[in-house]
């Protein structure tokens, strides 16, 4: 007898939870969905819903981009990356590329892909050339490179490998003075390949309430109302509301290739800054088709900003939901979809984006501004 | 003709050329009864207020299912007569053909856009072709002007609309659009959805009998929310779509796997029309009876004091729909 996500929202009505809840989402599937439900306009008032750090382009560290976009223009490769990374500005002098987009149109033969099963057609297709696959993602990207490699990819095939696990940036909030969350609602893909159990952290060792979901209103809904619950009945446990697709354990065969092909080492977030046992790196089995072992390497730490946000752009804090995104003072400013200065209005992914394109248009600082005035 | 391909020899004003233009054009178009060999054409409108209109047609991939660029350049111009309440009577074609096209295509093509021109009742009065050199063209370019005469009844304009009044469409919205971009499996995605494309005067005429009719228009690139933005601009009322606007289950699930909104995505047969509130049953009851209309709903109101295109959601949520900036899916048309 599933609820509709009408019946949830009722049924999460009647709780009679009145006091202040923020409820931190670490998914940008989650953050679209609730955006373009409209859902902030329909739970009860006293009910936040905060985007998290749920977009692995926007923490993708400024220095890999800099480092494929160097790659694709110095080396004589092809370099493939995720559509949503071509646009992701870096840190450089006005006159030079700043995106792997201007790399491009500087002659830097670089390819837009939507999968890893692209980057090895690519690789096949042109077996005299080296083709490097910038590899950004959290976990659920991540398992496929690592599938992909364990199945044998072709040897002209070499892979820069940025991906992330997401935890330990919710760890590494509820380890600061200040989580800025009373609940999670965790990524139901993620779960689907790591399984549930990730997150139980959150409930045992924080005495949060968290709910695994999925990306239709209903399910996001009900993890709403199940953290809500635990919230009213002092009862805490994780709850699986995408029971759909998430089983306990998650995806044996996509864990046992995750560990095989990578372990898990310490990682740079852009603007974050290192967080322990965050992120993936190629195992010595795999060197042969590793792109930072392969090339020298571009890294420039004369270069300014080297590894930060954009100047004045607040991606960081929207990434750890210390703010909204129109609370940053470029959003719909200086920084739009079209013109992006950071990359949280690059990525699909990305909560900017997801404000942008789901109505908000105004930024708080201009509404206080035109206050002001009038 | 000999030829399996289009050469630059097919726009030379020569012989070949005039092969091209009897054997695949006018042999095609034949129920237009296209008079090849003038420079200029008389052509009779009887009675009534001319109107005129134009539009290009670069859709990519050139076939998808349910038409093509042929069916689509007479459906374009001539829904655009129809949605400002005339009849279409003539069309003219230019053709840009680039040099290499295969013979065959050109031919399927041209037959599917003389089909579609019996079918929308209008016919082909002049025309022109040309040939590009390889690589200057996408296959084949198309444009057409038609020429219409305004029918008796309502005379619908942005300017008729009023506080109040209610917004209906024919059909489901964002087929032709997502059709299209599955024709390019771009995305390693594949479906069987079918453009809507098509003549929409059957859907059009029959509401010029209401004296409520304020405004028609059919939802082609940028989708329903810029029709929301255009009445916005034009009128300085605010547009409130309700939870109620009809999209197909693989529409819907290709934007939610591409982050599109099917509310910008593009139709190339249905109409949206702003009718006044005590006559929008009869005007759906109308629709509903015709074999184009049967899916049409009431799918919004005009609201002053309001002005945004705001759209509600099934949760009783609402956000704004801003107005389109960057097309997801450029050339569908």
């Amino acid at each position: 007898m599933a609820r509709t996500a009408t019946e949830w929202l009722e049924a999460l009505r009647e709780l009679g939870v009145e006091r202040p809840v923020r409820i931190m989402n670490v998914c940008g599937g989650h953050e679209r969905s609730i955006s373009i439900a409209g859902l902030r306009s329909v739970v009860p008032a006293n009910i936040e819903l905060v985007p998290g750090p749920g977009c692995p382009v926007c923490i993708c560290p400024e220095e890999d981009v800099y480092e494929a976009m160097q790659l694709a223009l110095h080396e004589d490769i092809t370099l493939v990356a995720f559509g949503d990374m071509l646009r992701v500005p870096v840190n450089v002098p006005k006159k030079d590329p700043r995106s792997l987009e201007q790399a491009k149109a500087a002659g830097g033969d670089i390819r837009p892909i939507a999968s890893p099963t692209e980057a090895v057609r690519i690789a096949r297709e042109n077996p005299e050339r080296k083709v490097v696959f910038f590899a950004a993602g959290f976990e659920t990207t991540t398992a496929p490179v690592a599938a992909m490699l364990a199945e044998g990819a072709p040897e002209n095939l070499l892979v820069l490998l940025s991906g992330r696990l997401t935890w330990p940036a919710v760890a590494m909030l509820l380890d600061s003075d200040k989580p800025g969350f009373d609940a999670l609602i965790a990524p139901g893909h993620v779960a689907t390949v790591m399984g549930p159990e990730e997150w139980g952290f959150v409930v045992d060792k924080h005495d949060i309430p968290a709910a695994v979901s999925g990306f239709t209103p209903e399910s996001l809904v009900a993890g709403m109302y199940s953290v809500m619950q635990q919230l009213r009945d002092g009862r805490r446990d994780l709850d699986n509301c995408y029971p759909q697709v998430v089983r306990p354990g998650g995806n044996a065969e996509a864990r046992r290739q995750l560990s095989d092909v990578m372990e898990v080492v310490d990682a740079n977030w852009r603007g974050i800054g290192v967080i322990p046992a965050s992120g993936f790196a190629l195992r010595d089995a795999y060197a042969a088709h590793d792109a930072r072992q392969h090339f020298q390497s571009y890294a420039d730490e004369s270069r300014k900003r080297v590894g930060e946000m954009p100047p004045g752009c607040d991606c960081a804090k929207v990434v750890l939901g210390k703010i909204y995104p129109n609370e940053c003072r470029l959003y719909g400013a200086a920084c739009t979809p079209r013109k992006p200065i950071g990359p949280c209005m690059v990525s699909d992914e990305g909560a900017c984006r997801i404000w942008w394109s789901s109505g908000t248009r105004e930024n708080v600082w201009e509404g206080r501004k035109r206050d002001a005035l009038g | 003709m000999d030829d399996d391909r289009i050469s630059l020899a097919h726009g030379n004003g020569g012989r070949f050329m005039r092969e091209l233009i009897e054997e695949v054009f006018a042999k095609a178009l034949e129920a237009s009864e296209i008079d090849v060999q003038a420079d200029a054409v008389p052509i009779d409108l009887g009675d009534g207020e001319v109107l005129i209109t134009t539009d290009g047609f670069t859709v990519q991939p050139l076939e998808f299912p349910g038409g093509n660029i042929g069916s689509l350049a007479v459906h374009g111009t001539t829904n655009d007569l129809a949605v400002a309440g005339a009849r279409p009577m003539y069309l003219t074609l230019n053709a840009f053909i680039e040099e290499g096209f295969e013979m065959e295509r050109l031919e399927r093509i041209v037959r599917s856009l003389a089909d579609a021109a019996v079918e929308a009742g209008v016919r082909i009065s002049a025309g022109d072709t040309k040939v590009v050199r390889r690589g200057e063209g996408g296959g084949i370019y198309l444009a057409t002007t038609g020429v219409g005469v305004r029918l008796p009844g309502a005379v619908p304009s942005l300017k008729q609309i009023r506080d109040g009044d209610v917004m209906i469409v024919s059909g489901p919205v964002g087929d032709h659009g997502t059709a299209v971009m599955l024709a390019r499996e771009e995305f390693g995605l594949r479906g069987d959805l079918v453009s809507d494309a098509g003549p929409v005067m059957a859907l059009t005429e029959p509401l010029l009998a209401l004296d409520g009719l304020r405004f028609m228009r059919d939802p082609t690139r940028g989708g329903i929310a810029s029709i929301g933005h255009e009445i916005l601009k034009a009128t300085g009322l605010g547009v409130r779509f309700e939870a109620t606007i009809p999209v197909r289950e693989p529409v819907q699930s290709v934007c939610e796997m591409l982050g599109y909104d099917p509310y910008y995505l593009a139709c190339e047969g249905r109409v949206v029309a702003v009718v006044a509130p005590d006559q929008a049953e009869k005007a759906l009851a109308i629709w509903q009876a015709l074999p184009d209309g049967k899916e049409a709903v009431r799918i919004g109101r005009i609201v002053a004091g309001e002005q945004r295109v705001i759209l509600e959601t099934p949760l009783g949520g609402e956000r704004f729909l801003e107005e389109l900036e960057d097309d997801p899916l450029p050339r569908i048309c």
